[in-house]
């Protein structure tokens, strides 16, 4: 459903992403690994729409790579951000009908509902978004925010970084059940080996802005350029 | 017709040369405070009419004035930056609003102390003529031009070699940065800000030496002064200086080659070429965009 | 985590209490009605005709400042662009004049679409471009002689019409008929702040890049509330030039009607529906009953005045500070 042809982003003189390829069947839950700086969260941006990139990206066969931000939103791609961004000053409810109305383009209350049940936010509903939250409800919030502009592909930054492990494992059994339940296609920037190996079906493996791996998870840690790339943060 | 366009030429070079002037007090306070002076045109003309009152009270030659430009101008500067350092909430906006708001006080203020009459210099020696080949000008130009020139360098080597200028700098690209490096922020500003209104002093009493003033004009000169920082790509000083002669050099020509009441309508036609085509000024930058 | 203050620039939901506006609007009504019932001279309900159509330009700026966040120095190209198209549709095409109106409006909106290139521009550069418009459109329209009739002035178009018998073109009949139009521009502010828009507008004013992830079109709304308060300013000029019967480019395109409307939202509270308008009404009388009085040439440095302590002590204007007071918020931030 995504198709990533040859992307390349270059910062001034620094190359954050080279010659990115790589497709995604839909359904998928796709883990994006790689150090820190290796560019994982650029992609995001280039798949979002926040940052422009050379190379062709294509969304359900449409070519979106000239797509605005908004566009690219209502096309059907949600993302999160590691650091939460809600929209200040806005109640969480307020959040989401926002993320509604102009995402998915119609206003249905009741999904909005159903949408703060499964985040576990609804006792939040009301309250501002931005002084109001704890980390993990904003974080929360990304998710629900991503969820109400009822995505086909849905980009989840690091959405379990800070949690316990106990947590941790129910979260990950969360969005299993919001894949399943919202019927979408996830990529996950994730440094866990645990919860890429037991949520994902595939690795896609970023280092100094290149894919260096692309395989099942199991596979990809074995793979002895990705474990020299990786040591010190795998475990980590 | 090739002597007029040429006279237009140097005519609008000359009077550039005081644009730039005024332009780069506006962007100094902007580059340091993130602010938009709208009173900035007033505080020039404000120094004009100073160089109006000691030449008609003493008699003087108009550059005697600049002591006391200095002076009126520096304490409205300061007294400015007073209540703009007041703002608390949505800075941005209320000090846009704010200076504006000073901007109708000081022009009306100069109108309830000067009257609407135009005023301009009587010194016989600014106004006599030089002749360069087959143009022209007033010795007050050719003045006001090499003042604008030596201002231009003293400020582009304050800005590079004295601390200030550095700290100047510093808390401009990165105010948070600067303040743990122990430059208090709030004393660099008000320093950029007097510098601003030394500039804005010696900007209007050159324009009192080269041309005509009245109330209404530090409006006019505000505008110019944006229109010129657009031209330029916020940042450098040569850019600045550049496109504070083209906009002279285009109000020149159309009105040589127009007419006179399109002057300005030429300046802002030259502003929206820019702004449509050219997002990022003629001479580069960045950091305009929301 | 620090408790929720709500942000004091952000009007509370007044959804909970229907009672209370219903109470605000009554009231208004009742205060719009005391002037003609109190049999108010021509003079003073000229005054007052002059304030509402201040009123609602003020309305038109602090929609554009609150809603799209964007600070105008130069409606008064809105103001003299639909006060000409009004006069030129209905004299020259022989459009009635309730027609013109509206027209005009829309004709102060296209031009507007001028100006779309400059929201891209952040907020002071935003502020600035919009003055340079409207020094262009007064350049324009002084040398457009054939069609504005230049310097010389324009006097020859039809005043306002009388419907169902009543003269709109008198002093009470106009008075009405702004009255009208005011609370009409209220209502569709309020109806916009409260819809999904408004709150797509406030999310924007914080958080842009939040708000257009998921899915907002930021340029498409503010452009949307740029073309509205253009539309709404130039259907007050358009009145103002029915009213009065002349225009020329010095007047039609004066800067004070970029500066009055400023003062006037800011003062009254620029966040707020009713504060442009109740401004707008103080600060006109104030300088034409008061400041005028003081200072006959120069009086503008009152309002210049008024407008620097505005924005010092209370930058929420007097219906914040009021407000402020009336909650009892003890978190005042300013």
């Amino acid at each position: 459903m995504l198709t990533l042809e040859a992307v390349t982003v270059r910062f001034g003189g620094l190359v954050a992403l080279r010659e990115v390829s790589f497709g995604l069947q839909a359904g998928e839950i796709l883990g994006l690994v790689g150090p820190n700086g290796a560019g994982k969260t650029t992609l995001f941006n280039v798949i979002s729409g926040l940052t422009r990139a050379r190379g062709t990206i294509r969304f359900e066969g449409r070519d979106i790579t000239a797509l605005p931000l908004h566009a690219r939103a209502r096309a059907g791609i949600g993302r999160t951000f590691q650091i939460p961004q809600p929209m200040k000053h806005l109640s969480v409810r307020e959040n989401l009908t926002v993320a509604q109305v102009f995402g998915a383009g119609r206003h249905d209350p009741a999904r909005i509902e159903e949408i703060l049940d499964v985040m576990e936010l609804r006792a939040q509903g009301d309250r501002d978004a931005e002084g109001g939250l704890a980390l993990q409800e904003l974080k929360r919030l990304e998710i629900a925010k991503a969820l109400a502009t009822e995505p086909r592909l849905l980009l989840l930054d690091e959405v379990l970084a800070g949690l316990e492990s106990q947590a941790k494992r129910q979260f990950m059994g969360k969005l299993k059940e919001l894949h399943a339940r919202f019927r979408l296609t996830i990529v996950i920037v994730e440094h866990d080996i645990e919860t890429i190996s037991g949520l994902c079906s595939r690795a896609v493996v970023l280092n100094f802005g290149q894919v260096i791996a692309d395989a099942t998870p199991a596979e990809v840690f074995r793979n002895p350029l990705v474990v020299e790339s990786y040591t010190g943060t795998a475990d980590a | 017709m090739t002597d007029l366009i040429l006279q237009a030429l140097f005519s609008g070079v000359l009077i550039g040369g005081v644009y730039a002037l005024v332009a780069l007090g506006l962007a100094l306070s902007f580059g340091a405070m993130r602010i938009i002076n709208l009173a900035h045109g007033e505080l020039v003309l404000l120094a004009a009419y100073c160089a109006y009152l000691v030449e008609t009270r003493t008699g003087l030659d108009p550059y005697a004035a600049i002591p006391l430009a200095l002076l009126v101008v520096a304490g409205v500067s300061a007294v400015l930056f007073l209540m703009i350092d007041r703002i608390r909430q949505d800075r941005e906006l209320n000090s846009l609003i704010l200076t504006y708001a000073v901007g109708i006080i000081l022009t009306n203020a100069i109108l309830l102390a000067f009257a609407s009459d135009v005023r301009s210099t009587a010194s016989p020696t600014l106004q006599d003529a030089v002749t360069l080949g087959s143009v022209y000008a007033m010795t007050g130009e050719i003045i006001a031009f090499g003042l604008s020139l030596v201002l231009m360098v003293a400020l582009w080597w304050w800005l590079k070699r004295s601390w200030y200028g550095r700290a100047v700098r510093a808390v401009s690209s990165n105010r948070a940065a600067a303040t743990l490096m122990g430059i208090s922020p709030g004393r660099t500003e008000l320093v950029a800000f007097l510098v601003a209104g030394a500039l804005a002093s010696f900007a209007g009493v050159a324009l009192y030496t080269m041309s005509v003033i009245q109330p209404a004009l530090g409006h006019a000169l505000t505008v110019k002064a944006f229109v010129i920082t657009v031209l330029a790509g916020v940042g450098s000083i040569p850019g600045v200086f550049l496109g504070a002669l083209l906009l002279g050099v285009t109000e020149a020509l159309t009105v040589t080659l127009a007419s006179s009441a399109l002057q300005d309508l030429a300046g802002m036609v030259l502003f929206l070429v820019v702004l449509f085509l050219l997002p990022n000024g003629l001479f580069g930058a960045r950091a305009r965009r929301g | 985590m620090a408790p929720a203050h709500r942000d004091p620039r952000i009007p509370a939901p007044a959804s909970g209490k229907p009672w209370r506006n219903a109470a605000l609007v009554g009231a208004c009504l009742v205060l719009a009605a005391l002037p003609v019932l109190l049999g108010a001279s021509n003079y003073l309900l000229g005054l007052l005709i002059s304030a509402l159509i201040l009123s609602g330009i003020a309305l038109a700026w602090a929609l554009l400042g609150n809603l799209g966040g964007m600070v105008s120095f130069g409606h008064a190209a809105f103001f003299g662009v639909g006060a000409y198209a009004s006069a030129l549709i209905s004299a020259r095409l022989g459009v009635p004049v309730l027609l013109a109106i509206p027209l005009a409006g829309l004709c102060a909106a296209l031009s507007a679409l001028a100006m779309l290139p400059t929201l891209r521009l952040s907020g002071p550069y935003f502020a600035l471009a919009i003055l340079a418009y409207a020094q262009i459109f007064r350049i324009l329209a002084t040398e457009a002689t054939g069609l504005t009739g230049g310097g010389a002035g324009l006097q020859r178009f039809p005043g306002l019409p009388t419907i169902l018998g009543l003269d709109l073109g008198s002093r009470t009949g106009s008075y009405g008929l702004l009255v009208a139009m005011v609370a009409l521009s209220a209502l569709a502010y309020e109806a916009i702040r409260r819809s999904h828009v408004g709150t797509a507008l406030r999310a924007i004013a914080h958080s842009e890049d939040a708000t257009r992830v998921v899915g907002v079109n930021s340029v498409l709304l503010k452009a949307w509330m740029l073309l509205l308060s253009a539309f709404m300013t130039g259907v007050f000029g358009a009145l103002n030039a029915h009213i009065i019967g002349f225009l020329e480019p010095a007047y039609a395109f004066s800067g004070l009607w970029s500066v009055m409307p400023i003062i006037a939202a800011i003062f009254g509270g620029y966040r707020t529906v009713l504060g442009p308008i109740g401004g707008a009404i103080v600060i006109y009388l104030f300088d034409q009953l008061v400041a005028k009085d003081l200072i006959a040439v120069g009086h503008q440095i009152l309002l210049g005045l008024v407008l620097v302590v505005m924005v010092l002590i209370a930058p929420n204007g007097l219906l914040g500070l009021l407000k402020r007071r009336a909650g009892g918020r003890p978190h005042a931030d300013a």
